[in-house]
């Protein structure tokens, strides 16, 4: 500060300005801390500079080294006031950039160095200021150095009666005080957004991740071991993690860990981890040692992936796959059975191949049915429309079909698509569609009985058919399935009568109380 | 091939959910004069007949209706009762403890089941 007093008077003033740039040098650091933006932060610059110089206004702008043009960094709050004052339609707040290097503040900048205009509306060098701006009398201007190189500058305007030798002294005093500002809140928001980003990869990252201090006791983490688990940081800290690990395996995990702290070295280990909500996740574990550049562990980064759901689907698989073999296994079982059934009837070879490929097709299509939707249910007049169609019998004033909406569950397809099969088959060959003036019924509902369960009662009704004697082999079959198996599979009952007027067939079958229906 | 005679007034358990296989068995162990305690196809049923005496052996498919059987044979090795597993698993999808089992796998021939239990009674006999 150059202070060269003529008397005791001006030694005073010289005295209450320095006290008066120290002070500001001071609002600034303090300010610099806790203002929430770099504009923020040079408009508390910029009122301590107008404070100390008497400027009417001013403003703050770096240069920009890729386009040697000026941004501001911000105008001063009595700035915008002048601007409003001046009419401007200039949007409050929004600090111009881009600005040509040239006129007053160029020299500035160019010459690096602090310079006075008490002659700005006039000065050869001026460039005039833009439309909005208010008019400008006095002109101070001061760069801002950093590392000997001009970075950008104060320019500050309007004070009344014209800037001083001294105005400009205590500009270039606060000048660093500023450089130093601007670097630190600049440093210090570099790092808070680094630092954001890290914590919103950490969160984002669906993964639980901790850091543990070297001796594996202190735990800072994403915050996901707590969604899973409950436990805070503080609680997982010191060992208090291992609580949750499931009993059974506590001490392959307590001996993992130990191995890798004496030794130093990753560990990788699965186990199961109790939940917040109540039983046990798998997790995938591993941790890693951070080393210092000579080599000496400094913490430990770990993380843990939850493979619970992976298990679980490993574990679906194995069971699909295993009950896809028992199916195919079973289907094979039954077709010899009701292969060694249809020659055990003694017919002629023909015989014997016609009916067994036509109990095979009915077994393949209620394979079909039953796994073209999810649940593998079928609906039953589907299924009964189907076995008819398979015998060349469709819609006709001889049949008549009636009956609600029913869900056969999967169990039941295949043994009730045979007995329709071979009722089917006895009445093209004997019965109803044999005989001129025959007619078959088939009708259905669904009721409840006394202890809610829910029945399908069909009835098979085949009326207009002379009493015919009845194939020994089809009767063979088809009774033992209609008799037998349906009431040993399905729990069902069931009453076949061959008599005058034609076959007389009722099934009563129970269905699950989960499948849809009437 | 079964020695004549062993099976002949033995009580054997079925519990088999597939009607055509269970009365497969039923003939054919009826074929040997054997006396067939079932066959029932659920788990439920199968566990009523596990507990009834003088059961001599067991034919066992290890998958009822989508219930496993493994209660039924646990039930039956403790009261001392020998059984087969008649099942379309592999043996992998067994667990351990059953491994030991004698299994005939589906699809079968009638005469590889009696063997089997022909072979189960043969090592019951001896001391």
């Amino acid at each position: 500060m150059r202070m060269e007093p003529r008397d005791e008077t001006s030694l005073l003033a010289t005295l209450a300005r320095k006290n008066a740039v120290l002070e500001g040098i001071n609002r600034i650091f303090h300010e610099a801390l806790t203002a929430p933006s770099l504009e923020a932060l040079g408009r508390v610059c910029l009122r301590v500079a107008e404070d100390v110089t008497g400027a009417a206004f001013s403003f703050m702008g770096e240069i920009d080294r890729a386009t040697d043009t000026l941004d501001e960094i911000a105008i001063s709050e009595r700035g915008w006031t002048a601007f409003e004052a001046a009419k401007s339609d200039w949007p409050r707040g929004k600090v111009p950039t881009g600005l040509t290097i040239h006129g007053l503040y160029g020299r500035v900048l160019r010459e690096g160095r602090g310079l006075i205009f008490n002659d700005a509306a006039t000065h050869a060098d001026r460039i005039g200021t833009p439309a909005g701006h208010p008019p400008l009398a006095s002109f101070l201007g001061v760069p801002l150095h950093q590392n000997g190189a001009v970075i950008g500058m104060v320019g500050l305007g309007n004070r009344p009666g014209g800037f001083r030798d001294e105005d400009l002294a205590a500009a270039e005093e606060l000048a660093p005080a500023i450089v130093q500002a601007l670097r630190s809140k600049r440093a210090e928001m570099a790092l808070r957004d680094s630092e954001e980003q890290r914590r919103l990869t950490l969160e984002l990252v669906p993964a639980m991740l901790w850091r543990v201090d070297l001796n594996g006791l202190r735990i800072e983490s994403n915050q996901q071991w707590h969604a899973i688990t409950g436990q805070t940081d503080e609680q997982a800290s010191a060992g208090g993690w291992m609580e949750l690990i499931h009993p059974s395996e506590a001490g392959k995990v307590t001996r993992a860990f130990r191995r890798a702290y004496a030794a130093g070295e990753p560990v990788t280990v699965q186990c199961r981890v109790r939940q917040a909500e109540g039983g046990y996740r798998a997790l995938l574990i591993r941790q890693v040692p951070v080393r210092d550049d000579a080599g000496q562990i400094t913490h430990w980064l770990g993380a843990a992936t939850d493979i619970s759901d992976m298990q679980l689907l490993e574990e679906r698989q194995r069971v699909l796959v295993a009950e896809l073999q028992h199916r195919v296994r079973n289907i094979l079982t039954v077709v010899r059975s009701v292969f060694a059934r249809t020659v055990e009837g003694g017919e002629s070879l023909d015989d014997v191949a016609d009916h067994f490929r036509g109990r095979l097709d009915a077994l393949a299509r209620t394979q079909v049915s039953a796994t073209l939707n999810a649940s593998g249910t079928v609906d039953l007049e589907n299924l009964i429309r189907d076995e008819l169609l398979s015998v060349g019998v469709s819609d006709g004033p001889e049949l008549s079909i009636a009956g609600p909406d029913v869900a056969l569950p999967a169990g039941a397809v295949e043994l009730l698509g045979l007995a329709v099969h071979e009722l089917a088959t006895n009445a093209l060959k004997f019965g109803a569609f044999r005989s001129p003036g025959g007619s078959l019924s088939i009708t259905w509902d669904v009721n409840v009985d006394g202890r809610s369960a829910r029945r399908l009662d069909l009835r098979w009704t085949e009326q207009g058919v002379p009493a015919v004697p009845v194939g020994a082999a089809r009767q063979g079959f088809g009774t033992e399935l209609i008799e037998e198996a349906l009431p040993y599979r399905l729990g069902a009952e069931t009453r076949l009568e061959f008599r005058g007027g034609g076959v007389r067939c009722t099934i009563a079958l129970p269905l699950s109380g989960d499948e849809e229906g009437a | 091939m079964t020695m004549p005679g062993r099976l002949a007034g033995r009580r054997i358990l079925v519990v088999e959910d597939e009607y055509f296989i269970a009365s497969d068995l039923r003939r054919a162990l009826g074929a040997e004069q054997a006396v067939v305690i079932g066959p029932v196809s659920s788990l439920a049923a199968g566990l009523e007949l596990a507990e009834r005496d003088g059961i001599d052996a067991a034919l066992l498919d290890v998958n009822l209706e989508g219930d496993s059987s493994l209660a039924i044979a646990d039930r039956l090795a403790a009261r001392g009762v020998p059984f087969v597993f008649v099942t379309g698993y592999d043996d992998w999808a067994l667990p351990d403890a059953y491994r030991h089992v004698r299994r005939v796998p589906k699809p079968f021939a009638v005469p590889t089941v009696l063997d089997a239990l022909d072979q189960l009674l043969a090592s019951e006999e001896r001391p």
